[in-house]
């Protein structure tokens, strides 16, 4: 009788709830894979935190959702690597008002990453299934300030611009001409380039007048690619 | 006791059509599988099926009593049986709970599984074939000179049977139209004794193959390949589809398709909509609009029309034409006479016919001339001169993870620079854009294979030649025949100051110049390109953890940037998940070749258990038949890869080779059952072999360098009379082996015949690890050593 009041004692109080597990992981996550990388902005940590990870990818992999990596979402999309994204927001200096566009919702996490941060995103995304889970996602979760729209995101969204940073996750050959217009003097945008599950650089695109500006950002801590034999 | 039977006429023709069937199988199921993953996955799951030939002589060891008392009944059983399987593994491995997707393997488990799943499917049809022809072998053993022959040629002919196949069926129906040989070759070896039984296997595969006639099972590609991700756009459909043997190619239109490779920030307009064309799955090239009216064009927006801005070009080569992008340009830009080179005739014929709308009939219009050729064979027979030679475009927006690493590119060989250098006139450049990896790699290599063709041609000051400008994304490399003069450096000045483009490298150059519009966070890039143009490129060669050593004529693998010692490095850097995603392609044939290695050793020990492990007569067989395995597959492998270059042609080269192999080794082995004794002679045989393969190593690529402008019915003959020798002497030391076997340890007949099964697997694997690592050469001397197994075989046996 003692033992079984015991063990239901420890079943109550003593095994750790679904959610805990993946706030303790959430919080590694921060510590070792963004914090120890060099990300600084307060912000951005602060919302790497919060923003539950694991409800923006496939339910068969959300125990991998806070792994050091890109993970697949469907229809030949990934969502990045947790670094990325926290790298990304970071570069773009998102403050309380700013009105940020993403071209390529995908899961919506970046948006909802961004969301905790800035005054508004306005979100674009080409594949009609996944802009629609992903804005089910994110009504479902309550966030009130991310627009989104199932579009061609080469057009931008005009109506709503200018925009003081855009993201453009689903990168292509070509940075599409209306989107530099629709960038705000002073503004940046962020373009992430590599295969699918290898992101290798970060190209930030800035808007000075009439120049425009790129380089070519390197998210691995930079060390030569040559040793002395 | 070896058994003697008398062989049923029929017999051979079976035996015959069942190899047709086989070869013809793999050949297509290496496409289908190309289409729906990528060329090297297809290798490796068809590596892996094709060990059922090992297999089944591990199968027949063990059994052998028992199948031979059955044989009236198997053989013809188990040809239906493979027919049943080839109509139908497509079909079942298309299933989502077994599909696997190559790109998935490295992030979820479940595709481990899947892929495991994969193999043992696509393993049945060469399982159940190679025990018939297994079991064929055995119990008509005292003819097996006879039935090889048999084997060889409908195994050759399988080869020249395909190519029609794929080019008036598709891809998903040609699995089934085939399924219907083996079939057939059953029912022609039926016995009166098995006709009650098999008559109703056959009347049951029929039935399943024109199902599968009549319902070709749907291909689901990959997520991530280049279609299906193109397919997923709004409004995306498939337009047109043609297949042959270049690949399946289909065209894809959607509103929201467009192309402007590296596009110039400064472009302000909007931007053509495209159709894309598409070949097995991947991208090949954009079909642009364009009417002869239009005045621009959008890529005078891009680097690659820095060679237009340095100085007017009359005539221009495009290499690779593709989709006639290049051509396009070059009409735009006023040239007079603009020369487009591509292999791909289904391409071609697509440009001419159903997609010559959209380009306002380029290929019509009176300055272009068309050329259906492979490019370096153009380039050997040709002697006009040119403005400008234009390459097609290497890499792709976001690399590809080194899924090509393998693929032969002899048109960015240091040779094939050295031959583009010779057609340019006075002013003429060669003009190369690839797009901006990071790490730093094609850019790299592309240069330095310029700077040491440079060098090779007796030019020192390489700098003074070459200038490259760099966008956001794509760097272009323009290589002049004459110094670039002060006029020229100054064009391409004020071209990057209006797009905002940098110049890379440029006489006078000044470092601040250098990334005023496109800044890199690691500007060690302009470091190592500055140590390409120098004497200290070698040292930069030993230390970058990527190989940029220039592709050869002899190691074609311009995208095979592996390091080995780096792996540590990359992995600390980039974390041990990203490493297969840098070079997938090679990574995977490591992979295949220790699969294969750990199986056949399984398949080969596991009979020893049955038939006993005879001491040294057990090593004998051993080395004997893994010699001949290996020598005739590398000898096979490395023949094809010299001779695309021969033929420009891969259809055309695997065709010639594998029929001259197979017939001509085929005929060998049918004289070797015709000469008494012939045991005697096996040493000058396996000897002579072995002079041949290394008179191949050090004299065959000048022989065919001096043939190669000949035409085409010319150089298959030509290349028939350099095949033949060998291979007629190469078809004898195995059923001379077998014979052998059969005389004095005939329990060890299945078990030798799977052992060569395996070898040849195993040894495709090598082959391409060796030519990667130290060149096509070293794969003849190897398969030359190859042939020395089985000579200390026979040596010590006769001792």
């Amino acid at each position: 009788m003692l033992a079984l009041i015991l063990s239901l004692t420890f079943a109550i109080a003593g095994v750790p709830s679904e959610n805990d597990c993946f706030i303790r992981q959430r919080q590694t996550m921060v510590k070792t894979q963004i914090e120890a990388r060099g990300i600084e902005d307060k912000a951005t940590l602060q919302s790497m935190s919060t923003v539950k990870r694991h409800l923006f990818v496939p339910e068969k992999i959300k125990n991998s959702a806070y792994d050091d990596r890109p993970l697949p979402i469907g229809y030949g999309q990934t969502i990045s690597q947790p670094y990325i994204v926290a790298y990304m927001t970071e570069i773009i200096q998102p403050k309380p008002d700013s009105r940020v566009l993403e071209i390529g919702t995908g899961s919506g996490y970046q948006a909802a990453v961004l969301a905790q941060i800035v005054k508004e995103v306005y979100t674009i995304e080409i594949i009609q299934e996944l802009g629609r889970s992903a804005t089910a996602r994110l009504k479902d979760l309550g966030y009130k300030n991310i627009h989104t729209k199932i579009a061609d995101g080469y057009h931008g969204w005009e109506t709503k611009s200018p925009f003081d940073a855009i993201i453009v996750t689903a990168a292509a050959e070509y940075i599409p001409p209306p989107l530099i217009e629709q960038l705000k003097d002073g503004g940046r945008m962020v373009i992430p380039v590599g295969s699918p599950f290898l992101i290798q650089t970060l190209m930030l695109v800035e808007k000075k007048g009439d120049n425009i500006k790129t380089t070519s950002l390197m998210p691995v801590r930079f060390v030569p690619f040559r040793r002395s034999n | 006791m070896r058994p003697r039977a008398c062989v049923p006429k029929r017999l051979y023709f079976s035996l015959g059509l069942l190899s047709v069937s086989i070869i013809a199988f793999e050949l297509v199921l290496m496409q289908t599988l190309s289409i729906v993953q990528w060329y090297h996955f297809a290798y490796m799951v068809i590596s892996i099926a094709l060990l059922g030939f090992g297999a089944a002589g591990t199968f027949l060891s063990i059994f052998r009593k028992w199948m031979l008392e059955k044989s009236e009944v198997l053989m013809p059983l188990l040809m239906i049986i493979s027919g049943i399987a080839m109509a139908a593994v497509i079909r079942i491995a298309q299933i989502p709970f077994f599909r696997f997707d190559c790109y998935l393997l490295f992030s979820e488990a479940s595709h481990i599984w899947q892929l495991v799943f994969t193999y043992l499917l696509f393993f049945c049809p060469f399982f159940f074939a190679a025990l018939a022809i297994g079991l064929t072998f055995l119990k008509f053993v005292n003819e097996i000179g006879k039935l090889y022959f048999a084997n060889l040629v409908g195994s050759g002919a399988g080869g020249i049977a395909v190519i029609g196949l794929i080019w008036l069926l598709l891809p998903q129906q040609i699995p089934a139209a085939i399924s219907i040989v083996p079939v057939v070759s059953g029912i022609i070896s039926l016995s009166k004794k098995s006709r009650a039984l098999v008559s109703v296997a056959a009347l049951i595969s029929l039935v399943i193959i024109v199902y599968s006639i009549l319902n070709p099972p749907r291909l689901e590609l990959s997520q991530f390949k280049d279609l299906r991700r193109t397919l997923n756009l709004p409004e995306a459909k498939i337009d047109l589809e043609k297949n042959s043997p270049y690949g399946f190619i289909q065209t894809v239109s959607s509103p929201a398709l467009r192309y402007a490779p590296g596009l110039s920030l400064n472009y302000r307009k909007d931007l053509p909509v495209i159709e894309g064309v598409f070949a097995n799955g991947d991208w090949l090239g954009p079909v642009i609009e364009r009417k002869n009216s239009d005045k621009a064009f959008v890529l005078d927006y891009t680097t690659d029309a820095l060679a237009y801005a340095m100085n007017k070009r009359e005539r221009v080569l495009v290499l690779n034409a593709g989709t006639g992008t290049g051509m396009l340009h070059a009409i735009s830009r006023g040239a007079k006479e603009i020369l487009g080179v591509e292999p791909n005739s289904a391409l071609l014929s697509l440009m001419r016919d159903e997609l010559s709308q959209i380009t306002d009939s380029l290929l019509d219009h009176p300055s272009v001339s068309m050329q259906n050729i492979e490019s370096r064979t153009f380039l050997s027979m040709d002697t006009s001169v040119y403005d400008l030679i234009k390459l097609p475009m290497t890499g792709s927006f976001g690399g590809n993870a080194g899924l090509y690493a393998l693929q032969e590119q002899y048109i960015l060989t240091k040779n094939a620079l050295s031959e583009m250098w010779r057609r340019l006139s006075e002013e003429g450049v060669i003009s190369a854009t690839c797009w901006m990896d990071y790490p730093v790699r094609k850019p790299l290599k592309l240069l330095s294979t310029i700077v040491e063709m440079l060098e090779y041609d007796g030019i020192n000051s390489p700098e003074n030649y070459i200038t490259a400008v760099r966008s956001w994304g794509t760097i272009t490399f323009v290589l002049k025949k004459t110094p670039i003069s002060s006029i020229e450096a100054e064009r391409v000045h004020e071209f990057c100051e209006r797009m905002s483009f940098d110049p890379a490298i440029l006489p006078g150059l000044v470092q601040e110049d250098r990334a005023r519009f496109n800044v890199l966070q690691d500007d060690d890039f302009f470091k190592y390109i500055d140590e390409i143009l120098s004497s200290e490129r070698e040292k930069l060669y030993s230390e970058y953890d990527f190989n940029i050593r220039p592709a050869t004529d002899n190691r074609p693998y311009f995208s095979q940037f592996y390091k080995w010692q780096s792996i540590p490095n990359l992995a600390k850097l980039f974390g041990a998940h990203a490493l297969p995603f840098f070079e997938m392609g090679y990574l995977i044939v490591v992979l295949t070749f220790f699969q294969i290695l750990i199986i056949a050793v399984v398949l080969v020990i596991l009979p020893l258990f049955f038939i006993g492990w005879e001491g040294g007569h057990i090593l004998r067989t051993l080395f004997y038949f893994s010699g001949i395995g290996l020598g005739y597959m590398f000898v096979e492998i490395v023949l094809i890869q010299m001779f695309i270059l021969y033929f420009g042609n891969p259809i055309y080269a695997a065709a010639v080779v594998i029929t001259s192999m197979l017939v001509c080794s085929g005929i060998g082995s049918y004289v070797s059952s015709k000469i008494k004794r012939i045991w005697d002679y096996l040493s000058t045989i396996l000897v002579s072999i072995i002079i041949i393969l290394f008179l191949y190593a050090i004299q065959l690529v000048s022989i065919l360098n001096w043939s190669i402008a000949l035409p085409l019915p010319a150089k298959i003959i030509f290349a028939f009379i350099l095949i033949a020798p060998v291979s007629f002497l190469m078809g004898m030391p195995f059923p001379v082996g077998i014979s052998y076997l059969a005389e004095h340890s005939y329990r060890q007949v299945p078990w030798a015949w799977g052992i060569n099964g395996c070898v040849s697997v195993i040894s495709t694997a090598v082959a391409t690890i060796v030519a990667v690592e130290l060149g096509f050469v070293w794969v003849m001397v190897f398969a030359a050593l190859a042939y020395s197994l089985p000579l200390m075989s026979e040596v010590e046996m006769r001792r």
